[in-house]
Order: structure tokens, then C-alpha cells, then sequence
């Protein structure tokens, strides 16, 4: 389960936060801070992205939380908004460097991806830490909004203006790249003889 | 072949169990906590945009600093004289144990292991000087929701339901356990 489902919020401090009360607004921001600026730091792997994204995430919070009804949970809008801004910076940085949203899947090749200290057979979280931040950028984002977030291929197409098989696909792809580091006798086995999970 | 056909084929890169360790790794690996300086960048340009009450923005920012070691000091201070129950020494914290001829309800159990989450985090050594940063995130981060829980304890204008109030509770016990818990591996890693 996402992390943001965890943290729960008086409704009375989202009231006060809509009538513009800094003192909630800072309470809203303690609770979310870490799970926001994580995911920002997942999708862009620089501090001060993520940290511009932070800020750009409770501004849109404040700008809009007298529009927010609570027919959702608070954490649940507000991861949106964190998605949405770094979906968006993803974007504008593809764009700047004149790549389409799916063609950077040249930038790691298995090559480069073992010079980047990515081991075969890791043994810890640091492993799959280093393998997830040497995927692509659109591939960690996918990886994360369909495993961690647990958005389904629906959801992560709309956000990304793509198709659903372009979610499944560049998961798929993901996966391959990820699937030596899951330790274990089935990770040796080829997909095709194994007990195969649909994405 | 079918379009859902050549998809399913597209996608099966990974065993059940593969998966299933995927996620696992992937929602175990550590949260990272902003820069301190991150809100107040936020609130001066909230502040520039008109998008707060500048009044009580003025009148909390000197007194923010301290107010989450004050809320977590009142919840301190306050859980003795809310709960009914011996004060002194209390090892095993008790499942709907009667106490003082009456029942301990839910919320007050909870409150009752909160207090002993506390006195177990006071009693472990200090954190070493040297910490990984992963978990010294962590380990803000726990801090930083266990202080929002606890402005909203303690905020006089919030007005909580008992349900409410419970969750918030059971919430708190949580993330102290959490808490508790990196702090008794980190204590151990000193140890050696």
C-alpha cells in the first residue's frame, strides 16, 4: 500500500488549511513532506528537482485546497499533485533534451548498467535501489506508479498521455531489466518455463 | 494474433514470487526527508501569493521551531492525568486488562502504549554520531508524522470525533513502534 494512504489528516485542519490558516498548512506539510519529496526524488534522482517539485506541490495544494471536497483522502489528492508535477518535469526535460517520451531506453544499456555498480545477485535494498535508479525515467516512473502507488495501467496511460500498452510494455521492459536482481532459484529460470504474473 | 494476445506476451517478464519480491524491495526502500529549508521556501512564496493569512503565518513562525518538541512535552505531561491507571511501573502494556476496578477502553490502551513506546525510546542509549542518511530520513520522517499527529491532538480547535481520535492514536502507537524499532537496530549496530 502507498505510503500516502498511511497518513490521515483531522478534517477540521483541512478546513482550516482552505480558509488559508498557515499554521495547518505547515501541519499538511510535515505529514507529507517525506512521502512527496520521495517520489520526486524517485522520478528525477536530483535533489534539488525533487526539492523544487516539493515546493511546487504544496503551492498547488494551497492554491487548491478549498476546492478539495474529501470524496478522496487527502493523501491520495495530494499524491496526485505530486505525480502530476513530476510527470510534468519529466516531460519539459525530455522535450529540452529533444527525446520522445519513450525513446530513452539507449541512455542504459547492460553494459553501463553493470558500470554502475549494479550486481547480478544483490544482496540488499542498496542493489535494487542503484538497478531502479539506472532505469529510464519514464520506466522508474512507471515501475513505481504500477508497483509502489499502485496506480493501474489506466491511470499511469492517462497521466502520461500514452496508451495502456505503452504502460505495459515499458513495464515489461523494466522488469527484464530488474529481474536479476530478484535473488532466487526462479530468477534463473527463463520467463517462458517459469509461472509467468501478468503486469 | 490479438492485440491482447501480443500484450500478455509483452509482459510476462517476471515469475509471481519475482513480483511479489519486487514490490517488497521496492516498499522497503527508505523515504527521504526534505531539506528544513524546503517550507520556508514554500511559505515565503505562499506568504508572496497571498495564499495564507500572513497574520498567523507571522505570529506561528516564531514560535514553530519549538512546537513539535511542546506538543510531543504536553502529550507527555498530559497522558498520566487522561488515564486512569498506576503510574509507576507498567512492563507489559495491558490488553483490555481491568484496571482500578474498571476496564481500560481501546483509546486508553492505546494511550497507555504510547507512553510505554516513549519511556522504551528514552531508555535506549543515544543515536550514534555517525548514521547512515537513509535512516536518519527515516527516522525525521517518523518524527515529523508523529509531531503532525500531535498538533492535532492537542489543537484545541480541531474537533475530533472519539473514532477519530482513536485512529490518530493507534496511528501514533505506529509510528512509535517504527520509531522504536530503527532506533533499537541502531543501538544494537553501536553496540558492536
Amino acid at each position: 500500500m502507498s505510503k500516502f494512504a498511511d497518513i490521515r489528516i483531522d478534517p477540521g485542519i483541512v478546513k482550516r488549511a482552505a480558509r488559508g490558516d498557515a499554521r495547518a498548512h505547515e501541519i499538511i506539510y510535515r505529514a507529507f513532506a517525506t512521502p512527496v519529496y520521495s517520489i520526486c526524488l524517485r522520478f528525477t534522482k536530483v535533489p534539488a528537482h525533487a526539492e523544487d517539485l516539493v515546493q511546487e506541490t504544496f503551492i498547488e495544494v494551497m492554491r487548491s485546497i478549498a476546492k478539495f471536497r474529501g470524496e478522496a483522502a487527502l493523501g491520495s489528492w495530494i499524491r496526485r499533485i505530486a505525480v502530476s508535477k513530476a510527470l510534468m518535469f519529466l516531460r519539459s526535460a525530455w522535450t529540452k533534451r529533444g527525446q520522445a517520451l519513450a525513446d530513452d531506453w539507449h541512455e542504459v544499456t547492460e553494459g553501463n548498467a553493470a558500470s554502475h555498480g549494479i550486481s547480478s545477485h544483490p544482496d540488499d535494498a542498496m542493489d535494487l535501489d542503484a538497478a531502479l535508479g539506472n532505469l529510464p525515467d519514464v520506466a522508474r516512473a512507471v515501475v513505481w506508479l504500477h508497483d509502489v502507488e499502485g496506480y493501474t495501467h489506466k491511470e499511469i496511460a492517462e497521466l502520461m498521455g500514452k496508451s495502456e500498452s505503452f504502460s505495459k510494455s515499458t513495464l515489461s521492459r523494466a522488469y527484464q531489466r530488474l529481474r536479476p536482481m530478484l535473488a532466487g532459484p526462479e530468477s534463473d529460470m527463463r520467463p517462458q518455463t517459469a509461472a509467468v504474473r501478468s503486469c | 494474433m490479438s492485440g491482447n494476445r501480443k500484450d500478455e506476451e509483452m509482459i510476462c517478464a517476471l515469475t509471481a514470487n519475482e513480483h511479489t519480491a519486487l514490490q517488497l524491495g521496492l516498499r522497503e526502500l527508505p523515504d527521504t526527508m526534505p531539506p528544513r529549508e524546503v517550507w520556508h521556501r514554500i511559505r515565503e512564496q505562499a506568504e508572496a501569493e497571498g495564499l495564507v493569512n500572513q497574520s498567523t503565518l507571522r505570529r506561528h513562525s516564531t514560535w514553530v521551531g519549538g512546537a513539535s518538541i511542546a506538543a510531543m512535552l504536553l502529550v507527555a505531561v498530559m497522558i498520566p492525568r487522561l488515564i486512569s491507571v498506576p503510574t509507576e511501573e507498567f512492563p507489559v502494556v495491558p490488553q483490555n486488562v481491568p484496571s482500578n476496578g474498571g476496564e481500560l477502553t481501546t483509546l486508553q490502551t492505546l494511550m497507555v502504549q504510547s507512553r510505554q513506546l516513549e519511556s522504551d525510546l528514552r531508555a535506549l542509549p543515544e543515536a550514534p554520531r555517525v548514521l547512515r542518511a537513509g535512516t536518519v530520513a527515516t527516522i525525521s520522517g517518523l518524527q515529523d508524522r508523529i509531531a503532525a499527529i500531535d498538533y492535532q491532538l492537542n489543537d484545541p480547535l480541531v474537533r475530533m470525533s472519539p473514532e477519530d481520535r482513536e485512529l490518530f492514536w493507534r496511528e501514533r502507537v505506529r509510528l512509535m513502534k517504527s520509531l522504536l524499532q530503527l532506533r533499537y537496530a541502531q543501538a544494537q549496530r553501536a553496540a558492536f
